[in-house]
């Protein structure tokens, strides 16, 4: 399958894990109050717990592309990072895999604290708030790196 | 899945995956003396080889995330089976904190090796 492809489609799915767990994260975190009706309250005004399967779904999903993605990065990408001596791309990319290991490992519990376990509220905050920052931060890392090397 | 056994097996998993992938990645290195990854994937050739294998001319860069994050995984199930043994009511707080503030740390721990990317 081409590589420009595969890449395409782990932006693609990017979006829609972004639009999940920050409608999630505004649900749990900032609450929309009762008679708030604008654009913002609509986006925070979720029941946070119906996104927790599509989230799963969609982390998993990503992990995969960016795992068959990562030995091109490796191959044709980085090297030329590293003869331009931009280290700061390299490491951007690292911290990410980092990050995207770590979540992986935390999503099993993650459902749990969700759909099995409602009496401890601030796991759930904390476990989602964790889970919010890394996919942004993945997303927006993922995205100058790739516009660091480009596509070919 | 029952929730008893739930409630110990799947933080603590995950407790166990942070535990072991943030050394593994900060540790690593072509003359480790300890093999941190389960594998090591060389892209250029398409070859995976057990245990900890360096670069070289000929077999193109390593790749020991793949690696790292298999052994993380079965440290992982060690650690799920560990809790298992543990009492549930007496451990249910312990794990309910641990599993957001163990990834926490291990992201602070990576944070100490990476820096050196960014000139820190």
């Amino acid at each position: 399958m081409p590589i420009t492809f595969l890449l395409i489609l782990h932006g693609i799915f990017s979006v829609f894990l972004l639009g999940a767990v920050t409608h999630q994260f505004l649900g749990v975190a900032w609450p929309r109050r009762p008679g708030q009706t604008d654009f913002v309250a609509r986006a925070r005004g979720v029941n946070p717990g119906g996104y927790v399967q599509a989230i799963i779904i969609l982390y998993v999903i990503e992990f995969i592309l960016g795992s068959l993605l990562y030995p091109t990065y490796r191959v044709l990408a980085r090297p030329p990072l590293q003869d331009l001596q931009l280290t700061w791309v390299i490491g951007l990319f690292e911290v990410k895999e980092n990050f995207a290991a770590i979540v992986l490992a935390m999503l099993p519990s993650y459902w749990y604290f969700w759909k099995r376990y409602p009496d401890y509220k601030t796991t759930r905050t904390a476990v989602t708030t964790i889970l919010f920052i890394v996919v942004w931060y993945n997303m927006i890392a993922g995205h100058l790196v790739n516009n660091a090397r480009g596509l070919f | 899945m029952d929730s008893k056994i739930a409630s110990r097996a799947l933080p603590a998993f995950a407790i166990g995956f942070a535990l072991y992938y943030a050394p593994a990645y900060s540790f690593t290195g072509a003359t480790s003396t300890f093999t941190w990854p389960l594998f090591t994937y060389f892209p250029e050739i398409d070859q995976w080889r057990w245990g900890l294998v360096a670069g070289s001319d000929t077999s193109g860069p390593p790749m020991w995330w793949y690696g790292w994050i298999a052994a993380a995984a079965l440290v992982g199930l060690a650690f799920a089976i560990i809790a298992l043994l543990l009492p549930e009511r007496a451990t249910a707080k312990l794990w309910s904190n641990a599993i957001w503030i163990v990834p926490i740390a291990a992201f602070a721990f990576l944070w100490n090796w990476e820096r050196v990317w960014f000139g820190l």
